[in-house]
């Protein structure tokens, strides 16, 4: 139906997870064609009945459709929002939980390889290094999922702390450097001389600075080239990566921030990812006062800036 | 001293711990806990949230109420991360608070040596 396109009604039933009519915006529209209809009849029946109580009757059956309606759609407004209380929660809960194993596994590995490892053979220890880096992603995965909880919760909280950028983004690449070189990607950072300390949660920005720079190195295949830069003007600190990567195909371009998304062109090349870290980016430097933003093209290369406020940062 | 309920990670503490040559006691428990520091007199505790009997919080609020332990350095080491459970800690009296998935032995004991070198 016509309608149910041009109110994108088909669009909201999948977001919501319902059917079609059960959706707030068609009990909306039910609710103002009932008004019309009966308006309407009430009109035309006024010509052959000139009674007072007709308007009396009319009007009493409009306020209960009315509230009929409106009751309908408070409930299926109101379980909505508690399904998606629920799934925030339960991702919380059942990270929680992933936590105690995930550091129970890190620690007996870093006791058999740095304590217990004599008589290790090479092979052995490599398994044991597999084990350790792969128990590293769980750690990453789960810190993702509680982050995104607390996003979609409204409580992710930032600290005010003065903290250098430039000191983050160069540690940062310091701890990509023996992957980016695995893969012989070269990564060029500079930062001009001063830049001046800004307020905020360097933990927090950190995490979106390693989101970008991982994202960096792993949509760039071999022998790329990734620029990073710090710089800072009158207001703002200034941040940018460009890489020779993959690109973001246009048309997905409007989808990059959201939710577990990884766009199709690189899944040919890269099946691990879940698809957060820029969602996570995004809510950190925005709360932080700031604005993140990108320039991609496919096959030729992205790059990704976000500027953040000196003063007065920090909601 | 290790207050922390899980036996696998208690054991790794203390094995890590010792084979850094410190000295180290280890309760899986609250209320344990407490009694040890009481007669150990530890240099510092690091203490579980999630604990039977006595859960960290109490503890904390135990240990810096008593003359024989307030002046402890307490890490807290868990795998609570919400802004009311950190504010909780620090107001209580910890030093640090670390979460364990987040960090390696090794890392620990760097606090744990930074955390006694200010002591």
């Amino acid at each position: 139906m016509r309608i149910i396109n041009d109110f994108n009604l088909k669009k909201q039933a999948e977001e919501l997870g319902v059917s079609v009519w059960r959706t707030p915006s068609f009990l909306f529209i039910v609710m103002g064609v009932s008004i019309i209809i009966i308006m309407t009849a009430v009109y035309h029946l006024s010509k052959f009945y000139s009674s007072p109580e007709m308007v009396v009757w009319a009007e009493a059956f409009v306020t209960i459709i009315l509230f009929t309606l409106g009751n309908l759609i408070i409930q299926e407004v109101e379980q909505m929002a508690k399904l998606n209380k629920m799934k925030t929660e339960f991702i919380s809960v059942a990270s929680h939980q992933l936590r105690t194993p995930i550091a129970a596994v890190r620690w007996q590995v870093e006791l058999l390889l740095s304590k217990f490892g004599e008589g290790l053979t090479e092979k052995q220890k490599e398994k044991l290094e597999n084990i350790d880096v792969m128990s590293s992603k769980m750690k990453r995965l789960v810190n993702d999922l509680l982050d995104v909880a607390r996003i979609d919760q409204g409580k992710l909280i930032l600290k005010k702390e003065k903290f250098d950028l430039a000191e983050i983004v160069k540690n940062e690449v310091k701890e990509v450097e023996s992957l980016a070189k695995s893969k012989q990607i070269k990564i060029y950072f500079s930062s001009r001389k001063k830049i001046p300390a800004m307020s905020g949660d360097p933990d927090k920005i950190k995490i979106a600075v390693e989101n970008l720079i991982s994202n960096a190195i792993k949509y760039t295949l071999e022998k790329g080239r990734i620029k990073i830069g710090v710089s800072a003007d009158e207001n703002n600190l200034n941040f940018s990566i460009e890489d020779t990567g993959v690109g973001i195909p246009e048309k997905q371009q409007k989808m990059v921030f959201k939710k577990f998304f990884r766009s199709s062109n690189i899944a040919r090349y890269q099946t691990e990812g879940t698809g957060l870290g820029l969602y996570i980016a995004k809510s950190i430097i925005e709360q932080s006062g700031g604005k993140i933003w990108f320039v991609s093209q496919e096959n030729v290369g992205t790059t990704f800036s976000f500027s953040l406020p000196l003063k007065g940062s920090a909601e | 001293m290790v207050v922390e309920d899980d036996a696998s990670l208690n054991r790794a503490l203390v094995e890590f711990l010792t084979e850094e040559k410190f000295e180290i006691e280890s309760a899986l428990d609250g209320e344990k806990g407490l009694e040890l520091a009481a007669s150990a007199k530890p240099d510092l505790i690091l203490l579980d949230i999630v604990l039977p009997k006595k859960d960290g919080y109490e503890v904390l609020e135990a240990l810096k109420k008593d003359e024989k332990t307030k002046r402890i350095p307490v890490i807290l080491l868990t795998n609570l991360e919400s802004q009311e459970d950190i504010m909780k800690a620090f107001e209580k009296g910890a030093s640090t608070y670390l979460v364990k998935a987040n960090y390696k032995l090794e890392e620990i004991v760097k606090k744990i040596k930074e955390t006694l070198r200010i002591k």
